[in-house]
């Protein structure tokens, strides 16, 4: 099956690959894996106090549509406060690359790792408030 | 099942036992139907083997070449389900994945689900894995990704063994949810596993081409 043009642009020139220190308090960690294929994904966001995603980076092993998935993703982010990021929806993500049905699975691995990454945020941020 | 030229009960036979006409199969047979098992894990390979191809010679499409439209479509049918059947009963790998999604559990599909979440820090020792391998990929060291290889096979192995424990047990008591979740963690433990391992053997097919 071919790979759509977008696809293919965020393959080959990834956006935001690295990491984000994890033990950051300000850095949210999602890590999401495909049962059907067994790849894996991390996707990590620095997020202000004031819930604006500031920084994305993810690391994907997995195919071309899992890849693309995930950098698309961390553009998408940027900028946008927690709520708002909230919102991404894998059916967004399969539309912009023009996914076909056996792909979409990889736009819900993004879908998934942006909530895990926010999730993993909220709870470092609660222990830090049942601290203080 | 109703046999479709006599009325007869067929109850699931390839063949009809009053007029041995070729049968219809009701959606949804199971592949352990297909050869009359058990739906458990242990299966004779050799016995599966001599009731495929005996079988596989009664329902083969050319002798039905001659017969109505009717008999032809059956045994196409019959023949695709058979195949299908035996290639995946007679690998152990295949065969604990599709009993597993006899207990509701089906890994091929994309939806997650609280029975097949893997537990956070396997999908990070997955992830360190990978990074390791692309390490060594990118230096060029096959030694090293096979050293890697050895051991992650030896893991698959034993998660493969973990499993097949847990589905035993649900043979015995079928309604065992914590069971079924640990078979499901296992069987993902096996998928990640082998993952790894295809991208270590393109890589060796890579270095030494």
């Amino acid at each position: 099956m071919a790979y759509s043009d977008k696809v293919i642009d965020h393959y080959e020139n990834p956006r935001n690959v690295g990491t984000l220190d994890k033990s950051d308090p300000n850095v949210g960690t999602g890590l999401v894996g495909a049962p059907a294929c067994g790849d894996v994904m991390r996707l990590q966001l620095k997020i202000t106090d004031e819930g604006v995603i500031e920084d994305a980076k993810f690391k994907t092993f997995g195919c071309g549509s899992a890849i693309a998935s995930s950098s698309l993703v961390t553009e998408w982010v940027k900028g946008k406060t927690v709520d708002q990021a909230m919102t991404i929806s894998n059916k967004d993500v399969a539309r912009e690359l023009a996914l076909p049905p056996v792909k979409i699975h990889c736009s819900v691995l993004a879908e998934d790792a942006i909530k895990a990454a926010i999730d993993d945020f909220k709870k470092k941020r609660q222990a830090r408030q049942e601290q203080a | 099942m109703k046999c479709w030229n006599c009325e007869t009960d067929t109850s699931g036979s390839p063949f009809c036992p009053t007029c041995g006409k070729i049968a219809e199969r009701p959606a949804g047979t199971s592949h352990f139907a297909i050869f009359d098992l058990p739906l458990a894990y242990d299966v004779d390979v050799p016995a599966l083997e001599k009731q495929f191809r005996e079988l596989s010679l009664r329902l083969h499409p050319d002798r039905f070449a001659q017969a109505e439209a009717k008999e032809r479509r059956l045994s196409l049918e019959q023949t695709t389900a058979l195949n299908e059947a035996y290639k995946t009963l007679r690998e152990p790998t295949r065969r604990a994945f599709y009993l597993l999604k006899m207990y509701g559990v089906d890994l091929e599909r994309e939806d997650t689900g609280t029975q097949k979440d893997m537990p956070f820090e396997f999908l990070e020792e997955v992830l360190d894995l990978r990074e390791s391998l692309e390490d060594a990929m990118a230096a060029k060291d096959l030694e090293q990704a096979r050293k890697m290889a050895t051991d992650v096979e030896a893991r698959r192995k034993a998660a493969l063994t973990e499993a097949v424990d847990m589905l035993r047990s649900l043979e015995r008591s079928p309604s065992d949810e914590a069971a079924v979740k640990k078979a499901s963690h296992a069987l993902g433990r096996v998928r990640y596993f082998t993952r790894f391992l295809e991208q270590v053997e393109a890589f060796e097919e890579e270095a030494l081409s």
